[in-house]
Parts: C-alpha cells; structure tokens; sequence
C-alpha cells in the first residue's frame, strides 16, 4: 500500500521544496511509494483538507521551516496530530535556520526596522500588521508574529531530522526509502546524513593547525587545496556533521555549519569554539583572547544556522 | 455577508491566503489577499560582516 504523507514548510525559502523536486528521476519513485496529502508548493490542497482527516491518518509528514509565527505553530500541531511520524527537513525546522538569526533581536526590534524604519518603506502613521482587523465586510486575521524563533521540535515531538540548507536531493531520497522500506532507525536519529564530522571527508590536506590571528575571506588568497581554518579562516567543519557533500567547502567557502552538530552534542557553536581554542598559537590567556577578538561577528558566525537549537536560543532581553 | 477562505494559496513561493466577503446577491463584495508571512531578513542582516551576507540572503528564498 502506498504511503500518505504531507509536506510542508513554515518559516522557509521553499529551497527544501525544490531540493525533493531535486531528486529528478527518483521523484519518480517518490510517486510510486507514496500519496501525498499536502504540499503547498506543488499541490492544491487546502488546510481544511488536513482538518478532516482522522487523527494518525498519514504516514509521515515532512516539514521544513522554522516556528515563527502562530500559523507556522499550529500547522505543525495539525500535523503532528494527524501523522504517525514528524521529520524536520532542512536546518530551519531541525535547528531554526537564517531565521532563526532573528533571535537577536526582539520581536518589536524587528517589526520597527522592517515595516517602519526601513529605507524602502513609507509609513508615516506607523501601521504595523495585526492579528485582528476588523473591515467593514468583517474580520480579517494574521498570525502571531513570535518574538523567540524555535526549531520544530521546540513545539511537537519529532521523530527524525534530515539536515542541511537545503538537504542534498540524494540524502532526502534516501531518508524517505527508510520509511518505505520499514528500515527506520530509533526515535530521534538523524536520517539522511553521515555521523562523522565534516573535516574527516573534507577534500583539503590538513597538516598542522597553529592559528595566532583570524582573517577574513577577502583578506587573503586562500589555497584551494589546504584546509581553511588552517589559513586562519573560520571553518565549522571540525563540528559539524558529514552529509553536504562539503559542497560549500568544494565552492572555495568555509562550512557555516548548516548540517548540524554530531551526535550527543548539544551545542554546535559551543563545540566549535572548544575546538578553535585547541589549535590557537599563543597559551597565555591575554594573547588568546586578542587572537580570539580577530574572529569577527563570532555568534553569527558559530550559530549561523543553529541559535533557536542553541543553548543560548536567544538574546537576554 | 458570506465569507470564503483560500488557505493557503498554493503552487507559489511564499504563504498566502485570499478572504473573499460575497453579497446577499451572491456576489463579491470585497477581497483580501494577505501574506501571513516575514522573516525579517531586513533586520537580521545589519552589521553581518559583508562577505556572509551573500551566504545569507539566497535563503531569501529557494526556488
């Protein structure tokens, strides 16, 4: 029998979309196993479709996107309800994704900068979107726009998570071939990526890492053949996992860690900076930390893809 | 007044719904087409360093 699934994204780029459209020939094969019940941006169905389903009625439900908003909440328990299995797809649902860079700002932060402030917008009465707007056909609604960004699992149990910005195509086809082949591994595993870190697969020759200053990309010419934190460039590759392909790192740019940490490692950007501090030149505490102040934008760059997962989660208000 | 919700608007990027408000007679009154969507890229971004915000901003959106 085939299988019933619904996908969808909340706070997204619809980029984990199109990696599944990116399985090619195998969405082929996608559609020889399963039905699908939802998917906003390929298929017309319509929430209430999913309302009237009995609850467990689908098999898995894929979603990708970060907890934004209130819409993006309640979809995610709508679907949680209504499927036997949840898998985040992609870093935004897995550990809150460039969306979940608005963590360092509140919420009135935001909504100030983007629909008053900005050099684009005229808005001299200061209307910002509500929640509630009354018309006089009747009442209109928009979600909740939250002030904290949180990953999928932050608001429902989730059973599995296949990383990546975006996931590979060819790691997502073969995460779903576990459901369909009943080849599921225990709750809470991390599907369709490696379980070693990414430098142990990273093409570059690594020899000796003794760094005594950081520098950026466009300081330097890097050498396309050594490994780049070596060069002094930060590089998440010691921390992150394996999966990608080290596509990134193929492009002539360092990892930013979108896979995600390890295994039984909570903190991506925690790991990252233990790592740093074992390979930097100096040992006295003063010349470390003037080393350490050469890394520009450290928590963005540490937490680029994973501060909701963090456990820092947020700025302190 | 009758009401008729299209949510979400579907086969696009982005999140969407279309409220339609019909007449006595049946027939449309008024429509709203609202974005219940933002992620805030305007915000987030100030002050990344310049050579990361080519890294960011694809994610604006992924089709």
């Amino acid at each position: 029998m085939k299988l019933k699934v619904g996908i969808y994204w909340g706070a997204a780029c619809g980029g984990c979309d199109v990696a599944i459209l990116d399985t090619h020939e195998k969405l082929l094969d996608i559609a020889a196993k399963m039905d699908i019940y939802l998917w906003p941006i390929a298929l017309d169905f319509k929430y209430d479709d999913v309302k009237k389903m009995e609850d467990g009625y689908l098999d898995a439900a894929i979603y990708s996107g970060a907890i934004r908003n209130s819409e993006n909440e309640e979809i995610a328990i709508l679907l949680r309800k209504k499927s036997k299995v949840m898998i985040a797809l992609g870093a935004c649902a897995h550990l809150g994704g460039i969306p979940g860079l608005a963590n360092f700002y509140t919420r009135d932060e935001m909504l100030k900068r983007i629909y008053i402030d900005s050099e684009s917008t005229i808005n001299e009465e200061g209307v910002i979107p509500l929640e509630s707007w009354n018309v006089k056909e009747g009442e209109l609604d928009l979600p909740r726009f939250y002030n904290t960004v949180k990953t999928l699992d932050q608001v429902v149990d989730v059973e599995y998570y296949i990383p990546g910005c975006p996931p590979v195509p060819l790691q997502i086809y073969s995460a779903l071939s576990l459901i369909w082949d009943d080849m599921l591994p225990p709750v809470g595993s991390v599907i369709g990526a490696g379980d070693k870190a990414l430098c142990e697969s990273c093409p570059r020759v690594k020899e000796e890492k003794t760094i005594s200053e950081f520098k950026r990309i466009q300081q330097v010419l890097p050498d396309p053949e050594k490994c780049f934190l070596e060069q002094g460039l930060v590089c998440l590759g010691a921390a992150t996992r394996s999966g990608c392909g080290a596509r990134c790192i193929k492009s002539g740019v360092p990892c930013r860690g979108c896979y995600g940490p390890l295994d039984d490692v909570p903190d991506l950007g925690i790991k990252m900076l233990s790592a740093i501090a074992s390979v930097l030149e100096p040992k006295e505490e003063k010349e470390i930390d003037d080393v350490l102040d050469t890394i520009v934008d450290p928590l963005r760059t540490f937490h680029r893809f994973s501060m909701p997962a963090s456990i820092l989660r947020r700025k302190k208000e | 007044m009758k009401r008729i919700e299209i949510d979400p608007i579907t086969r696009l990027e982005g999140h969407g719904k279309i409220t339609i408000f019909l007449n006595d007679e049946g027939d449309v009154e008024n429509a709203f087409l609202q974005i219940p969507e933002l992620r805030g890229f305007e915000k987030f971004v100030e002050g990344l360093p310049i050579e990361e915000v080519s890294r960011v901003v694809p994610r604006i959106c992924g089709v």
